[in-house]
């Protein structure tokens, strides 16, 4: 009846409240390396383990040279886990505040946006690894890092739209994390995240990335990253789109059950 | 000076849900989509029905009733946590609510962490904070555990942390359900002074109580729940006293 203007006006009163959740976001990431000796290195370790053992080996099995292959991997590899986070553990975004929202008063899209803030710490922190390893192959190109913004910006938006989506039907079907995992797995090995894309189209494949929005998502940031110049204008377009349906999705979800999470909890 | 007021017109909270097993995707899907006869059993309590009230500033207002008469469920809708299922809530100014000392800590932080972050939740801006950091920490008697985390902490302890965040803020509308009884001797002193301060401070204040002595030292008017419906409203003598002639039946 009225569930949207409240949820309108819950949700700009979140963003005006920004210092609490920008706080409560830092102080995950704080927390999850707090007694951890090197901390947040061990996201960079971790991944240049991974890069380096599957980009030999794929560098071997698909054949491609090492100076394509390696910061391929690296950047794809970041922005999938942000697209990950957001779809799997951001269904706890809501149960976790379980103690937070049934005695605090600020609106509860707070917890989305400290959800937000600390998987954009996550990737912020594994982005840079990419600049390293460019140096290494002189590829690296700062105008193509800064045309990446507007894609890592989409990207964002994605996220939140992904976010909201599951914090609130996580709340409901407490199973949808777990099932998003499973299905996020089969997506990771038709996404051009471990292969370029260009592998795929050369064996006719091509329909598999082109309807995957996920591809687009990844693009929008990696090409202008890997390529020095903005993707193609379609690849924006997409995203857009994608960007788009999932906004209209989240905002029926929020719609129905912004009341009730409180209830459900 | 803006006006502050709590006004609810016709206000009810029904909870449902489903009594044993999840109400998860599986039940969600039969009875979407097969109208299985065999679905589990729904519950359904209407926690409060047909509420009007209306508090202004300066109020100080109790509440009473019997367990599950309705009046954490009240408190909550006062203060914006559950949205009414039916009927309308007008609120004006501040809410500070102390509902709570057991939950919502982040675990693995410190003490200092948590008051930090309780102090957020609560509104207070962040340099408010810092600055009663100390004063803070000095009332909860915590001294050294405070940089420890929380998990450590026995339940006193973070009854102690909780509280005096709680009370260290500048409340408008304060909102208290049943919190006298805080730590142990001690800290339960020191906490019902503290408590009797920042009471008066509230421009508005509600809480229940069982205890009807504390409700006549604080509160001209309290309201009698029971059922999820008002019986009584009126100055709290006459309420407590009708109150106690029927509990003696």
């Amino acid at each position: 009846m009225q569930a949207m203007p409240q949820l309108l006006s819950d949700s700009w009163q979140s963003l005006r409240v920004w210092r609490v959740w920008m706080f409560l976001g830092v102080q995950d990431i704080k927390a999850r390396f707090r007694r951890s000796a090197i901390g947040p290195v061990w996201i960079l370790l971790n991944m240049s383990l991974f890069v380096v053992g599957a980009g030999v080996l794929y560098g071997v099995l698909i054949n491609q040279p090492m100076k394509v292959l390696l910061p391929y991997l690296v950047t794809g590899f970041a922005l999938w886990g942000f697209v990950v986070s957001s779809l799997t553990e951001s269904g706890w975004a809501f149960v976790n505040a379980e103690g937070y929202i049934k005695q605090f008063c600020y609106p509860k899209q707070i917890y989305l946006m400290r959800t937000l803030v600390s998987s954009t710490i996550i990737l912020l922190i594994t982005l840079p690894a990419i600049i390293p390893i460019q140096l290494f192959f002189r590829s690296f190109s700062i105008v193509g890092w800064l045309l990446a913004v507007p894609g890592l910006f989409l990207l964002m938006l994605a996220v939140l739209g992904h976010i909201t989506v599951c914090a609130y039907l996580g709340v409901r079907f407490r199973d949808l994390p777990h099932a998003a995992n499973g299905l996020l797995q089969v997506a990771f090995f038709v996404t051009p995240v471990m292969f370029p894309a260009k592998l795929l189209q050369e064996r006719h494949l091509a329909l598999i990335y082109q309807v995957n929005p996920f591809y687009y998502l990844l693009e929008v940031a990696r090409h202008p990253i890997l390529q020095g110049e903005l993707a193609a204008p379609e690849t924006y377009a997409f995203a857009g789109l994608y960007i788009l349906l999932v906004w209209v999705f989240a905002g029926l979800v929020a719609r129905s059950l912004d009341s009730r999470v409180v209830i459900l909890l | 000076m803006r006006d502050i007021y709590l006004r609810l017109h016709d206000v009810g909270m029904t909870f449902e849900g489903q009594i044993g097993g999840q109400d998860g995707l599986k039940s969600w899907l039969t009875r979407r989509f097969f109208r299985d006869p065999a679905t589990p059993q729904r519950y359904r309590v209407e926690a409060l029905k047909g509420i009007n009230l209306d508090i202004n500033q300066g109020e100080r207002v109790g509440l009473m009733g019997l367990n599950g008469a309705g009046k954490s469920t009240l408190l909550k809708v006062l203060a914006g946590i559950y949205p009414p299922t039916a009927g309308l809530v007008e609120r004006r100014g501040h809410v500070c609510p102390m509902f709570e000392f057991a939950t919502g800590f982040e675990m693995n932080q410190s003490g200092w962490d948590n008051i930090r972050i309780r102090g957020l939740l609560l509104g207070m801006p962040q340099d408010e904070i810092e600055s009663k950091l100390q004063e803070i920490a000095e009332f909860t008697e915590l001294g050294e555990f405070l940089s420890y985390p929380v998990r450590t902490y026995s339940s006193g302890m973070f009854i102690r942390l909780a509280f005096a965040v709680s009370t260290s803020i500048n409340p408008e509308i304060l909102l208290l359900d049943e919190v006298m009884a805080a730590g142990d001797i001690r800290f339960a002193e020191k906490a019902k002074k503290r408590m009797v301060e920042f009471m008066e401070q509230g421009k508005i204040l509600v809480f229940s109580s069982h205890n009807t002595e504390l409700l006549s030292t604080f509160c001209e008017r309290t309201i009698w729940l029971d059922k999820g419906q008002v019986v009584a409203d009126g100055p709290t003598k006459e309420v407590t006293a009708i109150y106690r002639s029927m509990a003696a039946q």
